[in-house]
């Protein structure tokens, strides 16, 4: 279906945005001949459906995709990644719908492993989550524009936060893995180091961690557990899929003593466990444990039984990014209750 | 004149709203609660109001699993299948 209309050809920036298909930014003008290249490029054909987009469950095919990406500003080559980052999203395990309709404040964040992270230039280091990069701005908005217009996940009718958070304009990071001690997130998840994929994960914005003094991995742990603890609220416990990102500084700490990245994630679980009588409703807050999980507990106000921040170690996901110089992190945290989202990934497909 | 394409796409399944009751009177009435924190006190009011004010031939409760996610599809077909009218309880 084309766009028919004199207003198009007359400003046709503002015509997309008078019409609500943009993001508030303007956008680039999909015009026929932009949209083939950028289907070319991917070596998928226009009708091939990628997914329905919840919660409107709208039709991506490639095409619609393509349309999108190309007003994102994306370059022709970035389409694979956009087409993988959206299958992603669709899948079931994603949980799209509620992400996109709920009150919360999560955005995908898009994030890349493998080879293709040079060859498009995704940023992985020096300002990440920053502005500067074409293929981290426009990657995550295109995602974003098909979260709208297949999706149906307008601000203020059906997608309805509260207050959202900036990486719902793009939201899009790699992983430095040349800087990592360790395997990365993607090798971690089962995929050959030459593979390049996408993971999203429904996430709140990022939240940075300060800490320049500490030289050995317990005191840079505790550092970090002190600030995963607070994450989504301070009494909130079994928590899902969170995003740890060291900084190369600080990656070297734990990795120059020999620890592995379970030992880091085993470390941070078991720190963050709190007897339930400090997770009781109306201290330190109104909320708590919940109704049937205190019903397990004969007297809550004195019971030590520990309760875990996260579900499982695992649900503390790590990778490596950022500058090479200063100690900092970050915490992104999930939008993962239990049986909600969880950090879902897909491989690219070049051609 | 150029050409653009659009980028939105039409919904899979199209759906409507439902035909609004003019009264309550004889007909079976589904609370719906979502698994929010304290949803099961605004659907236990409604339901005494109910109770209070109209005649339903019966109130019936039901509970999604959790408030993150659509109701799965037997819950949906259960109410579907067997309500006249679904009130669902947001909360917080």
């Amino acid at each position: 279906m084309s766009l028919a209309d004199p207003g198009l050809d007359a400003d046709a920036i503002e015509e997309l945005y008078a019409r609500g298909v943009t993001d508030g930014l303007p956008v680039v003008p999909p015009t026929r001949g932009r949209v083939e290249r950028t289907i070319a490029a991917s070596g998928r054909g226009p009708d091939e459906l990628i997914g329905l987009v919840p919660p409107n469950y709208g039709r991506a095919t490639v095409e619609k995709i393509a349309v999108n990406a190309v007003m994102a500003g994306c370059r022709p080559e970035y389409l694979p990644v956009v087409l993988a980052a959206v299958e992603a999203v669709c899948d079931d395990a994603f949980d799209l719908h509620g992400v996109s309709a709920t009150t919360n404040a999560p955005a995908p964040l898009v994030i890349v492993n493998g080879p293709l992270r040079g060859e498009l230039d995704i940023n992985c280091g020096a300002g990440v989550f920053g502005s500067g990069w074409r293929a981290n701005a426009t990657i995550g908005r295109a995602l974003r524009l098909v979260c709208v217009n297949v999706g149906g996940a307008r601000p203020g009718e059906v997608s309805m936060s509260t207050l959202a958070h900036p990486g719902r304009y793009t939201y899009c990071i790699g992983e430095r893995e040349e800087a990592s001690p360790w395997e990365s997130l993607a090798v971690e998840h089962g995929f050959a180091p030459g593979d390049s994929t996408v993971a999203v994960l429904a996430a709140d914005a990022p939240l940075g961690v300060y800490d320049q003094r500490s030289r050995t991995p317990e005191d840079l742990l505790a550092t970090l557990a002190a600030s995963l603890a607070v994450v989504a609220h301070h009494k909130m416990t079994h928590w899902g899929d969170t995003l740890l990102v060291l900084s190369p500084e600080h990656v070297r700490i734990p990795g120059d003593a020999g620890w592995t990245k379970a030992e880091v994630r085993r470390w941070l679980w078991e720190r963050l466990q709190r007897p339930v009588r400090e997770l009781l409703p109306g201290r330190d807050g109104g909320e708590g444990l919940p109704e049937h999980v205190l019903r397990k507990f004969p007297d809550p106000a004195r019971d030590d039984s520990p309760i875990a921040k996260f579900r499982s170690p695992d649900n503390i996901k790590i990778l490596v990014a950022g500058g090479t110089a200063g100690r900092f992190s970050a915490i992104v945290p999930g939008w993962t209750f239990s049986k909600g989202s969880a950090l879902v990934f897909r491989p690219i497909r070049t051609p | 004149m150029s050409e653009y394409l659009d980028p939105t796409a039409p919904v899979a399944v199209p759906r409507k709203t439902a035909r609004r009751p003019s009264s309550l009177d004889g007909l079976v009435v589904t609370l719906l609660d979502i698994s929010k924190a304290k949803g099961d006190h605004l659907l236990d009011r409604i339901e005494e109001l109910l109770r209070e004010r109209a005649r339903p031939k019966a109130i019936v409760r039901k509970k999604k699993p959790t408030f993150a996610r659509p109701a799965p599809e037997p819950l949906r077909a259960e109410i579907v299948g067997g309500t006249g009218v679904l009130i669902e309880a947001l909360a917080d």
